[in-house]
């Protein structure tokens, strides 16, 4: 990640959360250009102890060489959200530049962070690269969703970037990793990223760890599992001709999930490959806000109804 | 000129040993169980998203890119340094990599069955056999693909490059024939597809070899997706 003198230049913002008088509270906050943090006094239920923050980028996106690190320090028993007020776009990139936005985060013991962003959408030539790392405790909980779309439909952009890679690492107090996890799409070592991705609109993971999320994870694997076994068909033998011939049209899903447990059993990973559009939002399937995640993330019960 | 037989043909005949002991480690007869598994192909066609050759074909590059990009580097720092503690190192760091829980589980249970094949067939490298036991009680190894394979082939005397040359053949070798047994393709179709298939797995072994764990990357998506939908199928003819 390079030396002090490189994270000092890049740190654009940083929060810590503690325990002031019983609630979650920041006892720190600081931003600078680009980044701005909002951090509403009132969200949700008076009765859930978390605090919310909103993190923006003056101009409304990523610019072509920006170089954005921001740090965060949940302390034990403490509940933090970060959300986004709209999606992050990357704008094309210039002289090949290479826009990079880095977390750290550090989650205490029986602290819950919550990392729930607007999807990323790159445009046309842009090259993106987002690393975020986790120091966790081992009954931290994390709640990550990771999501990017295939770019601006108006302009029947569809996975036109030239690169986006997405690193999310966690590691464990004794600095054993326990997941890392790379995403890379990049045109240049894989030819036409269109081909990989076929009609798929959007790909989010969505990652679920943390005794406090038994419920949730639970509720998401035997979710996951009953829309996928509907889509799946029974084989069928042969290939191709003699459909064709029968004329036979067979579409594929619209959306693809698979739910993975990893880890000593505490956490969740949710694939998705939506194939809606990107001006409905409604690829997480089991909140149609954020705010519905947190309710029923935080209360460990279902309040609503879960709907696709 | 003096032939002496002895020291002459000592090494050449060590060679040619050892070609037999590589050839037998990428024949489909060595009982590795590698085919239980279908690289996501069965969950694949259920799902429509394979339904036809070009798509067959697509789907195999997509598995050749995804070895590529994510396991190339266990096996090269494996066959490079074919020792304990680098074993264990990227078993572990391996068990984090692999996010997806059918892979991970089919990555674990090839492993452990190479290892034990590995350490009885070529039983004149105790090494193996060693540092098999020396992990089983141990209970923190996970005894993940790749790197096994990477150890077997450097403590067999492959160099890094044809190593992870050879975990490319054998990762086309069983998708292909899953693909058989899936009726998608005739054998000699296969055979055909196969052959047709080497130079684009090649093209991928030239971009992604020699790399460092820490560059182990996943490039398909949708891919990593449709693997890890194995456990929702009605029914299934593989375990992964």
């Amino acid at each position: 990640m390079g030396n002090e003198q490189e994270d000092k230049e890049m740190e654009m913002g940083s929060i810590v959360v503690e325990k002031v008088g019983g609630r979650s509270s920041v006892v720190h906050c600081f931003s600078r250009y680009p980044v701005k943090f909002i951090i509403p006094k009132k969200v949700g239920s008076s009765r859930t102890d978390v605090v919310w923050v909103y993190a923006l980028n003056y101009g409304g996106g990523i610019v072509s060489g920006d170089q954005i690190l921001c740090k965060f320090s949940v302390g034990d028993c403490c509940t933090m959200v970060l959300t986004t007020q709209g999606s992050t776009k990357v704008y094309k990139s210039v002289g090949s530049k290479c826009s990079k936005q880095l977390l750290e985060a550090r989650v205490g013991s029986n602290a819950l962070l919550a990392i729930i962003p607007d999807p990323v959408t790159c445009f046309s030539t842009a090259r993106y690269y987002q690393k975020q790392v986790f120091n966790v405790s081992s009954n931290s909980n994390l709640v990550i969703v990771d999501w990017i779309t295939s770019g601006r439909h108006e302009s029947g952009e569809k996975w036109d970037f030239d690169l986006y890679r997405s690193i999310n690492n966690i590691f464990l107090e004794d600095g054993e990793p326990l997941f890392l996890d790379t995403m890379s799409l990049e045109k240049e070592k894989i030819g036409c990223i269109h081909e990989l991705v076929q009609d798929y609109q959007v790909i989010a993971m969505i990652l679920l760890l943390g005794p406090k999320l038994q419920f949730v994870q639970n509720l998401v694997q035997d979710k996951v599992k009953g829309i996928m076994s509907e889509q799946l068909q029974h084989p069928s033998g042969a290939l191709s001709h003699k459909r064709n011939e029968a004329g036979y049209f067979i579409s594929k899903p619209s959306l693809m999930a698979s739910c993975s447990v990893f880890g000593t059993k505490i956490a969740v990973i949710l694939n998705l490959d939506g194939k809606v559009m990107i001006s409905n939002y409604n690829i997480i399937l089991w909140a149609s806000s954020r705010l519905e995640i947190m309710e029923l993330v935080l209360s460990s019960c279902l309040l609503r109804t879960i709907v696709f | 000129m003096q032939i002496s037989e002895g020291c002459d043909n000592g090494p050449r005949l060590a060679d040619s040993i050892a070609q037999w002991s590589q050839w037998q480690l990428l024949d489909s007869l060595l009982p590795t169980g590698g085919f239980a598994h279908s690289f996501g192909l069965e969950a694949a066609v259920q799902s429509n998203l394979v339904s036809n050759p070009d798509e067959l074909k697509t789907f195999i590059i997509h598995v050749l890119e995804n070895t590529g990009s994510l396991l190339l580097p266990f096996v090269h720092l494996a066959s490079v340094s074919p020792k304990l503690e680098t074993w264990h190192n990227l078993d572990k760091i391996l068990d984090a990599t692999l996010t997806n829980e059918v892979s991970r589980k089919a990555s674990i249970s090839q492993g452990s069955a190479l290892m034990r094949v590995g350490s009885a067939v070529f039983s004149e490298l105790p090494s193996l056999k060693t540092m098999r036991n020396a992990s089983l009680g141990s209970g923190t190894i996970s005894f993940h693909h790749a790197p096994i394979f990477g150890l077997i082939c450097g403590t067999l005397g492959l160099d890094s490059t044809d190593s992870q040359r050879a975990y490319m053949y054998i990762t086309m070798r069983d998708v292909i024939s899953a693909a058989t047994r899936l009726n998608l393709i005739g054998p000699l179709g296969a055979a055909v597809l196969q052959h047709q298939l080497a130079p684009n797995a090649e093209a991928i072994l030239e971009k992604w070899k020699n790399r460092d764990v820490d560059d182990a990357c996943q490039v398909a998506p949708l891919l990593d997706t449709v693997q890890g939908c194995h456990g929702y199928l009605f029914s299934r003819l593989f375990s992964s």
